[in-house]
Order: C-alpha cells, then sequence, then structure tokens
C-alpha cells in the first residue's frame, strides 16, 4: 500500500479510536483520557494537512484528479469527526461536570464502555490481546490500557496484557459481563477460542 | 434504539432518550457511510441522509427541552455540557453525510482499496441455509458478544434493512453488512456457513 493509502487508513482508525476514548473520558470524568483525545486531535490535523498536499502533488503526477478530491474530501471528513471526539473531550477538561444525564445516555447506548481490571488468575495475564482474541471471544475492543500510572492508547493484537492492567473496552451492552468475568479470572477461555 | 416513525415523534422523548439515539446514531452511521463507499451503494447513503436528517432533528429537540430545563446558573452550565455532546454526535453524523457526497463521484477503487485494510473492517456475509442462525433474530443471538462483530445493515432480496437487532429475524440468503476484526469475521463466517452450530450455553438456557 503507498503513503497516501497508509495515511488515510491511519487517519480514518484514528478517528474512530478518538470518539471511543473521548465517551470513556466523559463516562469516567477522566483527563488523562480526554488529555490524549485532545492531542490525537493535533496529530490529526498534522497529518490531514500532510495528505491534503501529497494528494495534490499525485494529481499532478498521475493526472487522477479524482482520486485527489476523494482523498481531500474523505480525509476533510475524517478530521471533521476527530473535531467532534475533541469537542467531548473538552467538556471533561472542563471544572464543571456535564449533566448526569449523560453518563446514563451512554450507559443506554447500543455501543456502551466498560472496564474491568485483570486479575492474577484470569486468562488475559500474562498473555497478549491477539491471543486471547478478546474481542472475538468477548466481544468487547479494548481501546485503553491503564497500568500503574501509564496508559496504552489503542492496544493491538501483540499488545501485552498484565495482572493489574485497568482496561477500558468498547462493546455490546451484552458482552460486559464475560468481559468482566475474563478479567477477573471468574470465566476461563478454552483452548479451541486462544489464538496464535 | 432507533424508531421508524417518522420524525415528529422526537417531542415525546426525555432528555435522557434523546441523546441515547442520538449516540447510537452516531455511532452507526460512520460505518453505513465506509460501508456505502466501499460497496458503491446510493442505498446505504440514503439511509447515512436519513440519519443525518433524524440526528438533526433530535439535536434541535434537545437543545429546546434544556433551555426549558434550566432555572438556575449552574444548571445551564451541566445542560451547556450535555448540549455539546449532543453537539458532537450530530457533526458526526453531518461528516458521514458528507462522506456519501463522495458516491455522486463514481466507484472509487482507491477508497474500497484503502478501507478493506482498516483495523476494523467493514464486510459482507451471506447467510446460509445450513446455518442455524437463520429464523433467529441478532438479539436473540447476541452476535456481537459472541463474535465481536456488528451487524450494521441487513440485504434481502433489494430490500435493506438497518439496525436489524431486535425486530428482524435472520433468514437463508440474507446478507450481512459486518463491522470488525479480521478474527472475528472468520469465527462468524463459520456460523454463517453452516459449517459450526450457533454455541450453547445449558446454564443459561431455560
Amino acid at each position: 500500500m503507498g503513503q497516501l493509502e497508509e495515511m488515510l487508513l491511519e487517519i480514518k482508525d484514528t478517528s474512530e479510536l478518538m470518539v471511543d476514548l473521548a465517551y470513556s473520558s466523559l463516562l469516567y470524568g477522566n483527563q488523562e483520557i480526554a488529555g490524549e483525545v485532545i492531542q490525537l486531535h493535533q496529530r490529526m490535523e498534522e497529518l490531514g494537512e500532510e495528505i491534503e498536499e501529497m494528494a495534490v502533488r499525485r494529481s499532478i503526477e498521475d493526472k487522477d484528479v479524482v482520486k485527489a478530491l476523494t482523498t481531500i474530501r474523505l480525509s476533510k471528513s475524517v478530521k471533521d469527526i476527530s473535531y467532534a471526539a475533541l469537542k467531548i473531550a473538552e467538556v471533561v477538561r472542563r471544572d464543571e461536570a456535564p449533566h448526569p444525564v449523560v453518563q446514563l445516555s451512554i450507559r443506554d447506548s447500543d455501543v456502551i464502555i466498560s472496564t474491568a481490571v485483570v486479575q492474577a488468575g484470569s486468562d488475559l495475564a500474562g498473555s497478549t490481546l491477539g491471543r486471547v482474541r478478546l474481542a472475538t471471544n468477548s466481544g468487547m475492543y479494548v481501546i485503553a490500557i491503564r497500568r500503574g500510572r501509564r496508559y496504552i492508547y489503542g492496544p493491538d493484537r501483540d499488545t501485552a496484557v498484565m495482572e493489574g492492567d485497568l482496561l477500558f473496552a468498547r462493546g455490546p451492552p451484552d458482552a460486559e459481563q464475560y468481559f468482566r468475568d475474563l478479567a477477573s479470572g471468574e470465566e476461563h477461555l478454552e483452548a479451541k477460542d486462544l489464538g496464535r | 434504539m432507533r424508531n421508524d416513525d417518522g420524525d415528529e415523534d422526537a417531542g415525546q422523548y426525555t432528555v435522557r432518550e434523546l441523546l441515547t439515539e442520538m449516540k447510537d446514531i452516531s455511532e452507526v452511521v460512520v460505518d453505513l457511510a465506509y460501508a456505502s463507499l466501499l460497496f458503491d451503494s446510493q442505498e446505504i447513503g440514503q439511509e447515512v441522509k436519513h440519519l443525518e436528517s433524524r440526528v438533526d432533528t433530535l439535536n434541535h429537540e434537545i437543545k429546546v427541552r434544556a433551555m426549558m430545563a434550566a432555572r438556575k446558573k449552574e444548571e445551564a452550565v451541566a445542560l451547556s455540557g450535555l448540549l455539546e455532546v449532543a453537539e458532537a454526535a450530530a457533526l458526526i453524523s453531518r461528516a458521514a453525510g458528507s462522506m456519501v457526497d463522495l458516491l455522486e463521484m463514481g466507484p472509487s477503487p482507491f477508497l474500497s482499496f484503502v478501507l478493506k485494510d482498516a483495523e476494523e473492517k467493514i464486510r459482507l456475509l451471506t447467510l446460509s441455509e445450513r446455518s442455524d442462525m437463520k429464523g433467529r433474530t441478532v438479539e436473540e443471538l447476541s452476535v456481537e458478544a459472541e463474535t465481536g462483530m456488528r451487524i450494521i445493515a441487513v440485504k434481502r432480496g433489494i430490500r435493506w434493512m438497518y439496525d436489524p437487532e431486535e425486530t428482524i429475524k435472520l433468514k437463508a440468503g440474507d446478507v450481512l453488512i459486518v463491522r470488525g476484526t479480521e478474527d472475528g469475521f472468520e469465527r462468524l463466517k463459520r456460523f454463517a456457513s453452516g459449517e459450526e452450530a450457533w454455541p450453547v450455553y445449558p446454564e443459561e438456557e431455560e
């Protein structure tokens, strides 16, 4: 895949992560996560500008105006989503808490945010997200991990999970319990459910 | 949460319901927009436009409600935060609406190429006659909890059905638009093709 395609994909994936992180920060009043969304937005702005410039340069070479326009317009829409996430994060950064209904609505949604602490006896402890195939097996998709005072944002399948990690995940309401039970070690995965 | 009775009913909802519906739509509308580009589908594009205008209606209603509810400054401050969250959901829906405008430029192999490699992919899946998912609703099956894949739309014959969670019983031949990881897709595919039986958990069955 070319550089332009890769960058476009990166801003698309990042914009989605940002929205999930923004709702998480709002639900838990979490300043660190809100701060990350604000930083990611900065990066999105920069990447967006690079993409637009590159798209125009390319079109001069390959004369493919439609491709350049498509790229620029899609990049703009993706940046708008990033901006929406920024707006949510800014609400969290403000001193006054938003109305409690906001949290209730996030919890009522078809897509909820949940957290779980990984306990010593859990299949997750000492494994990776890919090995336990957490998204596939539990329906919950991990968007951030808090380890001690550090955060890992947008972890991938190779990201290690350790005892004591606090997982922030997004998924359907009916997946939450099993996700938490897996993290606490109350539920275990069968060998056939594990990945390599 | 989506209500299909038209847009005039927004006035009967509570602020909580309005915001929940706005959030729900903002979650699915972006996936639908990408799906419309990926599969060059005007129909899906129209649904995105419909959802975009629905969110605008809800956003207007929630503003009116918030203003009526605030009596003191602290209340107004708390509600302004809520309105900004609502506005963000509207921004997301508008961004999705702008994406589907790209359909006018004709099919773009370039875009399909880009979108196919996303972290959580949008894919098509046909339900086989042999699959035991048929005859059951997406909600009954807990498809997303079971596979990590979210079904964002179903095509039956020439008809599209959106937000298929509760009401629609799946049928053989249904084309599902799903979103999720590659691994989850492979798992769902085994169930949808009938290669594997849908899991049953004895302790949860009555």
